[in-house]
């Protein structure tokens, strides 16, 4: 199954691109790769989105972005998680489980 | 993933102030736009993919790429808005922040300038609301100025409209509304145990067409009226008299003689409501002519307006429309009257009179004065605080030069000096509501009783935003000045040569100099104008009066209703009382007649009887008084020419002359060449058959109070059954026999009601208190004025010295004469004190012309009082030279010369 990520919701890109970003600084093409792999090719992300999604992030200050530079010495910025980031994450984290819960209760009968 | 990250630490950008532009932002998503499809490129071609293919899926997989850079150029304008926002808001902070530094560093300076500004600002706000109540809005109501009075007009003749007429007005008019009456009614007088009140009528609407609410209680309403209830509302300060200002006035009762034609009841009225303070009569014009028109009521009675049919008609009253103009509602209402015919054949003119327009004007000129001389104290602390602002960006050369050499900007360093006035002006601002405040506490607790409904003033809003402005334009003028002089300084030069102390900026002394001298003018002008006002002040305490006003009271009365019409037996009534009062243990002496000066009496027009030639010379506006043939001795007043009339009887036949009195005044006037006795005079009337006759056989010095109407006036010694005035002579004070003199006169029978009570001495001081009023307002702004020249003259010249240390030092050190270096030092003040004291004696000449109708006893150029005041200025500011030149002379040579 491929889906347009534009059809997913704002708020569910915006938990995987904390989740990407949680264990160490990524650039916008390894946060693309990583959700890619995760999801084994499940979700595929158009890259506009997710940029849109990191400028969200960056304002709201869930993350910080730094220039850095790849292995193949390209420029790129690097974001990472800030504090305020990791408690948003958790928030987000806990009520995607109680949704998917919900959710899921109405479609698989007991 | 390794990655190694650029080398900038954080926060560094901001550090620097590295600007974070627009164009720079999208560089940087471009950048990383590329990097992201060159990354996936290389990712798909490691997976096997063909290059055409890999770069068309990296596109497929972005998005729309247009779309993208439409909102990546809508985020970068976005965070450039916000970043320029940001430090704008923290440069400014950080300006406060560094000005605040430098306050405490100099706290002399800034206390000073703060306090200069604090007192002009507040002086002129205050100033401000006095004028604004006093000219622009004059009547203590809420939009006082839509407050009309109606008149009817025929010919030369002005009236109160008759009832009717009100009545078809009022319900056809759509201009005005709330139409009210209101009169005091002479007829309706109640005797207490010293005072008698006078009583007066309004309409339940009086109160609402004054817009004002009662301060207690309620109006009385239009079916109390309807039915001639017996409620009344009862005056501000009777209640703060007889009920302590408590709620228990309410329903309590007020008795009342009211006083029919043939005799008199007493009716009891309970009390509903309790005025506020403002309500009065709106005054009538002079031409409505009834003694009372400045009477203040003690009570009021329900008016009806619908059951009036009186030949003595109230005074009407109404509010114009928001919007409509006098002219409008008049043309309006003269079309109502026109089309009315039920009002009968001879209709009046109804004319509309703005109530405020009948106000006395005499005070307004006095106003004026002192809002120009206020303007001028502000225009003083405003060169004062330029002159401080500058020396001080004078002696922060150095600083400015060493924060341009590290890269401050010129506007930079601007806006620094610039936030530092405004902070500066705004402090003064602050300082100067409270100075405001405290200032109009003291006019108003100067003020004459002429400028009573100024109890109700204080600092308006609008005078506040006024204020503010002043303050904050103030301190960008002050501001641009030193900043322009700051920003100019080339840093090089200041680095290199001011680091030894030269002797400053030829410019910037220059512009120092002449605000000085401005400074000091202005101080002249204010200071002869408040020398000229204390010298006519004194000279109105010592004239002649012309009379002995200490040791006099003065009475007026109303015959009681039933008293006969006869002349005869009112004179004797008069007689009888004249007698009575001069048994009252204490009284010298006293006679029929008002008291000199006090009221106008009757005012006519008077004209001399033709001459051999054929010419007669008239005064318009003539003023008879009546009075007893011993009216003169009584009141002091001497005879130059002449006697006193003989008889008081009224000649027998209409063309027989009355011998009268005239005063100095009318004799020169009419007979400026010759002796005026035994020269004839008439009264002029309208109607023929009224003209008097009169032949003078007495002239009298002239009576001058200052500040009462100056009209030539004659004592015309006749018979009427109009008027009861006296005049008592004491030997002791006199106010202390005032109850016993009513009570000798209301013991007569029918008994008179007294109306007026006035006693000399008090009668004088309040002749006299406008002009000590505008005095000292104008001797305290004048002091302040000078103080404040002073004190700069002090700042430029010490300021003068110090730069010239050096100078100095070296001087001394080379044996010069210490008093040299004195005069060196007060020379330099010197010429801008004779330059100063000059323009401001011309300018002086000049602007006292505006106070020479204030002036008595002495002329707008008295040479006494610019000498004076020349002298006064010159020595306090040679004083104020005196000081540094001292402070010159203890310089030791070593150290000065020693000194960076």
């Amino acid at each position: 199954m491929s889906r347009d990520a534009n059809n997913l919701l704002h708020g569910t890109l915006d938990l995987l691109v904390l989740k990407a970003v949680a264990g160490e600084p990524m650039h916008g093409f390894g946060i693309s790769k990583w959700i890619e792999q995760r999801t084994r090719n499940e979700l595929e992300i158009v890259d506009s989105a997710l940029y849109k999604s990191l400028h969200r992030l960056e304002d709201a200050g869930a993350i910080d972005a730094e220039w850095g530079l790849t292995e193949n010495n390209r420029r790129a910025r690097y974001y990472s998680l800030t504090a305020r980031g990791r408690q948003m994450l958790r928030v987000e984290v806990a009520t995607w489980k109680r949704y998917v819960t919900a959710v899921s209760a109405v479609i698989e009968p007991a | 993933m390794r990655r190694r990250f650029s080398k900038v630490p954080r926060g560094v950008r901001r550090l620097f102030r590295l600007p974070l532009t627009r164009e720079r932002i999208v560089r940087d998503l471009d950048e990383e736009m590329r990097t992201h499809l060159a990354m996936r490129v290389d990712d798909l071609r490691a997976a096997g993919v063909s290059e055409d293919d890999a770069n068309a899926e990296a596109r497929r997989r972005f998005g729309d790429h247009d779309a993208f850079r439409d909102y990546a150029n809508r985020r970068a304008a976005k965070i450039a808005r916000r970043a320029g926002i940001r430090a704008s808001l923290s440069a400014w902070w950080q300006d406060v922040h560094f000005a605040n530094r430098q306050f405490r560093r100099a706290p002399a300076f800034t206390a000073l300038a703060v306090l200069t500004l604090a007192l002009g600002i507040g002086a002129n706000a205050a100033i401000f609301s006095v004028v604004h109540r006093l000219l622009l809005d004059p009547l203590p109501y809420p939009d006082g100025n839509r407050i009309v009075m109606l008149a009817a007009t025929r010919g030369e003749r002005m009236d109160s409209p008759s009832a009717a007429t009100v009545r078809a007005i009022r319900a056809r008019t759509h201009s005005l509304e709330a139409v009210a009456a209101a009169s005091v009614q002479a007829t309706m007088v109640q005797t207490d145990d010293d005072q008698d009140t006078v009583y007066a009528v309004a309409t339940p609407n009086y109160l609402k067409m004054l817009g004002v609410a009662p301060a207690l209680g309620r109006m009385f309403t239009q079916t109390e009226a309807r039915d001639g209830a017996r409620v009344a509302v009862i005056s501000y300060g009777r209640w703060q008299r007889e009920f302590s200002g408590r709620a228990r006035a309410i329903g309590s009762t007020v008795e009342i003689n009211y006083l029919q034609a043939k005799d008199s009841e007493r009716r009891r009225y309970t009390v509903v409501g309790v005025a506020p303070p403002s309500m009065a009569l709106p005054m009538a014009p002079a031409a409505f002519n009834h003694n009372l028109h400045d009477a203040k009521p003690g009570v009021w009675l329900p008016l009806d307006l619908d059951g009036l049919n009186g030949a003595f008609p109230p005074n009407s009253y109404a509010r114009l429309r928001p919007g409509v103009s006098v002219e409008q509602a008049t043309k309006e209402i003269q079309g109502i009257v026109a089309s009315s015919p039920e009002l009968g054949a001879k209709r009046p003119t109804i004319k509309l009179m703005r109530a405020q327009d009948l106000l006395d004007g005499s005070e307004a000129r006095m106003i004026e004065v002192l809002f120009a001389a206020v303007g001028v104290l502000l225009l003083i602390s405003c060169a004062n605080v330029a002159n401080l602002l500058m020396s001080r960006a004078w002696t922060r050369r150095r600083e400015f030069a060493v924060r341009a050499a590290l890269g401050a900007g010129r506007s930079r360093l601007a806006r620094q000096v610039l936030t530092e006035s405004v902070l500066l002006a705004v402090a003064g601002g602050l300082l100067g509501i409270a100075v405001a405040w405290v200032t109009l506490r003291v006019i108003i607790a100067l003020r004459p009783p002429a400028l009573a409904n100024l109890d109700g003033v204080h600092v308006e809003t609008t005078v506040l935003l006024w204020s503010a402005a002043i303050s904050v334009l103030t301190g960008i003028l002050f501001g641009t000045l030193p900043a322009l002089f700051a920003a100019r300084g080339a840093v090089a030069d200041v680095l290199r040569s001011e680091t030894r102390g030269g002797s400053g900026g030829l410019a910037t002394r220059r512009v120092r100099s002449a605000l000085i001298v401005f400074e000091i003018a202005l101080s002249l002008v204010l200071l002869v104008g408040a020398g000229l006002l204390v010298r006519s002040y004194i000279a109105m305490q010592r004239i002649p009066l012309g009379f002995e006003p200490r040791g006099m009271v003065s009475f007026d009365l109303i015959f009681n209703p039933s008293t006969s019409r006869d002349l005869s037996v009112r004179t004797a009534l008069r007689n009888e009382i004249v007698d009575r009062l001069r048994a009252v243990p204490g009284v010298t002496d006293a006679a029929i007649g008002i008291l000199p000066a006090a009221g106008l009496g009757d005012v006519t027009t008077l004209s001399t009887d033709p001459d051999p030639t054929g010419a007669t010379r008239s005064v318009p506006e003539f003023s008879t008084i009546f009075a007893g043939s011993n009216y003169f001795r009584v009141a002091g007043i001497r005879l130059t020419e002449g006697r006193v009339p003989d008889s008081l009887a009224v000649p027998a036949q209409p063309q027989v002359p009355r011998e009268v009195v005239i005063n100095q005044a009318l004799a020169t006037r009419f007979w400026p060449d010759g002796s005026a006795l035994n020269a004839h005079m008439h009264e002029q009337q309208d109607d023929p058959r009224s003209r008097r006759e009169y032949i003078v056989v007495g002239v009298a010095e002239d009576v001058h109070v200052p500040g009462a109407s100056r009209l030539a006036r004659a004592a015309v010694l006749y018979q009427t059954p109009r008027f009861l005035s006296f005049i008592v002579r004491t030997a002791t004070p006199d106010a202390p026999l005032v109850p016993a003199l009513r009570a000798a006169m209301t013991s007569v029978q029918p008994a008179p009601f007294v109306q007026t009570t006035t006693i000399g001495e008090a009668f004088l001081r309040d002749s006299l208190a406008p002009t000590r009023f505008a005095m000292a307002l104008l001797v305290a702004f004048a002091a302040v004025a000078l103080t404040l020249a002073t004190v700069g003259l002090y700042g430029v010249i010490s300021y003068g010295v110090m730069q010239r240390t050096r100078e100095i030092g070296v001087r001394v050190a080379l044996g010069a004469d210490p008093t040299a270096v004195a005069r060196l030092v007060i020379g330099s003040g010197l010429r801008l004190v004779i330059m100063g004291v000059g323009i401001g004696a011309a300018g002086s000449l000049v602007a006292t012309r505006a106070l020479s109708g204030m002036l008595f006893g002495v002329s707008d150029g008295d040479p006494t009082t610019f000498g004076g005041i020349t002298l006064v200025v010159t020595a306090v500011s040679l004083l104020a030279s005196y000081v540094p030149a001292r402070r010159a002379l203890r310089i030791d040579p070593a150290e000065a010369l020693r000194a960076d």
